[in-house]
């Protein structure tokens, strides 16, 4: 958000640029005759100002203040899922005012638009006016150069006309941009007498500036680029399973707007192995140490299998798409079957940590074939379990003395009919609890259920990670535009825009040669410094004037020595 | 006179601004609006999740193979000449169980004209599926697509945003129509009509 603040602050200020027209002052909408044109004027005006930028600024700011603070729909389903169970009257207001997803609410997206908007109609215009500031000539010299900040006088056996000839190919040699009189038919002035230069120099100040201004509209063309052709999405593998990047093998998918189900990246990804180390004593005791997850992967169908590795912060880039590890946690296997033997349900189940620390977690089975009525469970996995006076407390991360606690249900799971089910959730409505204490299993272990129901078997315990799948083709070129604007911030606050007029007169008393006025000024001079240039310049010129003699000759070339010299 | 020249270069640069990023906006709204209006698909029984491509417009079918949920290999060319119902389930999905019953009856009443149906598990265990296919009495076999493989290789060619999704395979092999989501009785049975040509079996 730091590289979109900047147009707002610009540092130069348009209005001390002397030539800038002053911006016409939007008018309360009171007064006068305001039509409806006015209106959208003094609206854009209102909208483009910097004052609302930064209004919109700080409002999106705020607004992503509960897109960190509560748990995101899209980052983190399984929190917000807990968020409901845990806050029953808040959670569903929350939900109504968008606060689980806030960067897809309309809210949200109103601030944003508005934001771009404001901040386009801001840097088109600007960037319009400063091409054309970088392509004006200097203006016609002043009458009186003494008047400027820097001045310089002397007298030349030169006349007139040569005198300027010879300063403007002086002032040329430094890179100045010149201005000539026009020919004597087309002046204005009959007073002009034509004799004299106008120099300006630093123009790559307003480049930059330029630059600045355009890659700035580049970082903004680029995000939304990553906005509409990018896209997001979640993934929870169990360690042996294999994925592939399609819509119905994600948990969670946000496509771009331009995003459809054929542009996902074509690859297949399989967790090997999942590995937690944890620091074992100190003070530091249960604190991960490091984390390694070791996939295989096709880039597409067919393709050769490679392996990799992926570590937190150290994402994995497959076909355009990065592979972050976002999380980890435990699944427990476990097997059910029926009165006869027949199994129903033989699966590792994600089981989600909750906040208690040290992997507590809860999770759901849900048997919707089991016969005559469906079975449910609600469980909590801990990965090392001690008994603190009859509950469970875990007391380390890692699977040391995994134990699964129980509680069973038999009834209507509700999922025959109706709206899609969250996998972490039981709804018990329908349903009639079958153990009136939660039952706890080790490995191997089995509870059978009454009246014939069948038997659920804890069979052992795998790893999980969450992966977040992105795409963002906005990001590269983000970069680049933003290594560009610091450039040409850098750029325009380094180079002066300085000016530099020679006049020539006939010299008093019809004496031959002339006087020579030099004047100089430098338009945006904070830093200093020109005082200085200006001298080492009035003195080349003078040096460059008498070298040339009455003869004219090409005398911009001087030696250092001799300059030094001449010098005051 | 200068003043009011800059001024009125400065409106017209205001409004070239305003009109640029209006149009810009435009662009991207209706570029989120488009989509629809593709002639050579049509939408069945008035829902425009279920769709008939026109002949000459039907995506050539992926091949694959798979393992059934009885732990035989299958190879979906061994089903070339046929008219295929492909499905593709989850016995964890809701509207796939919503479905099911549909299915079994339009199996039912279209198998004995020789319309295959064969069923994509999606995510899912062997054990789920077993018991799936018991509760739900499906005769037909299903191959296992517990990575999405097969699913991805046919989101190439159709667009298949979730399960379940119902294919309806012609007999050169082409994706003749397709339903998005819960299959009901009156789209199944429209899309078999045109692709068999003989209306209820």
């Amino acid at each position: 958000m730091t590289d979109v603040r900047a147009p707002e602050t610009d540092p130069f200020d348009p209005a001390a640029e002397p030539d800038d027209p002053p911006r016409p002052d939007p008018a309360s909408p009171g007064g006068g005759a305001f039509g409806p044109a006015d209106w959208l004027r003094w609206v854009w005006r209102q909208l483009t100002s910097m004052r609302i930028a930064l209004v919109l600024l700080f409002l999106l700011a705020l607004g992503s203040v509960p897109g960190s603070m509560l748990p995101q729909q899209g980052t983190n389903p399984a929190g917000v899922q807990q968020y409901f169970t845990s806050h029953p009257a808040l959670a569903p207001w929350l939900s109504r005012l968008g606060l689980f997803n806030v960067f897809g609410a309309p809210w949200f997206a109103a601030i944003y638009l508005l934001l771009f908007v404001s901040l386009v109609g801001c840097v088109v215009p600007r960037t319009f006016r400063l091409a054309g500031s970088a392509r004006t000539l200097p203006p016609r010299a002043p009458r009186h150069l003494a008047r400027l900040p820097r001045s310089a006088e002397y007298a030349t056996a030169l006349p007139p006309a040569d005198a300027v000839e010879v300063a403007a190919r002086v002032l040329a040699g430094h890179g100045f941009r010149l201005r000539r009189p026009a020919p004597p038919a087309d002046r204005a002035d009959p007073a002009d007498d034509g004799h004299w230069v106008s120099a300006e120099k630093g123009y790559l100040r307003e480049a930059g500036n330029l630059l600045f201004h355009l890659a700035l509209l580049g970082v903004l063309v680029s995000v939304a680029l990553g906005g509409l052709f990018g896209y997001k999405a979640d993934r929870l593998l169990v360690q042996g399973d294999t994925f592939a990047d399609t819509v119905s093998a994600l948990d969670e998918f946000h496509p771009g707007r331009f995003v459809t189900a054929a542009d996902l990246g074509p690859f297949t990804l399989t967790l090997d192995t999942f590995d937690a180390s944890y620091i074992s004593s100190g003070a530091q005791r249960g604190q991960p140490s490091a984390f390694d997850a070791r996939i295989s992967y096709t880039e597409q169908p067919g393709a050769p299998v490679r392996t990799g590795h992926l570590a937190v912060n150290s994402p994995l880039s497959i076909d355009g798409a990065k592979v972050y590890l976002i999380g980890h946690g435990y699944a427990p296997v476990f097997r059910v079957t029926d009165a006869r033997g027949q199994v129903l349900y033989n699966a590792a189940t994600p089981f989600i940590a909750g906040t208690s620390g040290n992997f507590l977690s809860e999770g759901v089975v849900k048997v919707p074939d089991a016969q005559p009525e469906q079975l449910g469970f609600t469980g909590v996995f801990v990965p090392t379990a001690v008994d603190v006076g009859g509950t469970l407390e875990s007391v380390f991360p890692a699977a040391d003395y995994p134990v699964v606690s129980l509680i069973a249900y038999a009834g209507n799971l509700g999922m025959n009919t109706g709206a899609p089910q969250s996998v972490y959730q039981l709804d018990t409505g329908g349903m009639q609890r079958l153990t009136a204490n939660p039952q706890l299993l080790l490995p191997g272990q089995s509870l059978k259920l009454p009246g014939g129901r069948g038997t659920i078997t804890f069979t052992g315990v795998v790893p999980w990670v969450s992966l977040a799948i992105t795409h963002d083709p906005g990001q590269l070129p983000a970069l680049i535009c933003g290594i560009a604007a610091l450039g040409g911030l850098l750029l325009s606050f380094m180079i002066r825009r300085r000016r530099v007029f020679v006049r020539a007169r006939v010299a008093p008393d019809s004496r031959p040669g002339s006087t020579v006025q030099v004047g100089g000024l430098a338009r945006t001079d904070a830093s200093g410094g020109f005082e200085a240039e200006f001298a080492t310049l009035a003195a080349e010129l003078r040096s460059a004037h008498e070298q040339a003699g009455p003869h004219q000759s090409a005398a911009h070339h001087q030696s250092a020595a001799h300059r030094q010299q001449e010098g005051e | 006179m200068l003043r009011a020249v800059l001024r009125a270069r400065r409106r017209t640069v205001v409004l070239a601004a305003a009109v640029l990023t209006g149009a810009l906006l435009a662009v991207v709204l209706l570029a989120g609006w488009a989509g629809g209006g593709n002639s050579d698909v049509t939408d069945v029984d008035g829902s425009a999740s279920a769709v008939v491509y026109a002949a000459g417009h039907r995506p050539l079918a992926p091949d694959f193979t798979g393992t059934t949920l009885t732990g035989s290999k299958l190879s979906f060319s061994s089903y070339q000449g046929k008219v295929v119902v492909l499905n593709f389930w989850g016995s964890w999905c809701v509207p796939c169980r919503e479905e099911a019953p549909t299915l079994s009856d339009v199996a039912a009443q279209y198998q004995p004209s020789g319309v295959s149906f064969l069923g994509v598990d999606v995510r899912d265990t062997t054990a789920s599926a077993q018991a799936f296919a018991r509760s739900f009495h499906v005769t037909y076999p299903s191959v296992g697509d517990p990575s999405s493989v097969i699913t991805l290789d046919f989101t190439a060619v159709v667009p298949i945003a979730g399960t379940p999704t119902t294919l309806v395979i012609d007999r050169t092999g082409h994706i003749a129509g397709a339903v998005f989501g819960t299959a009901t009785y009156p789209e199944l049975t429209a899309i078999l009509a045109k692709v068999t040509g003989k209306a209820g079996g």
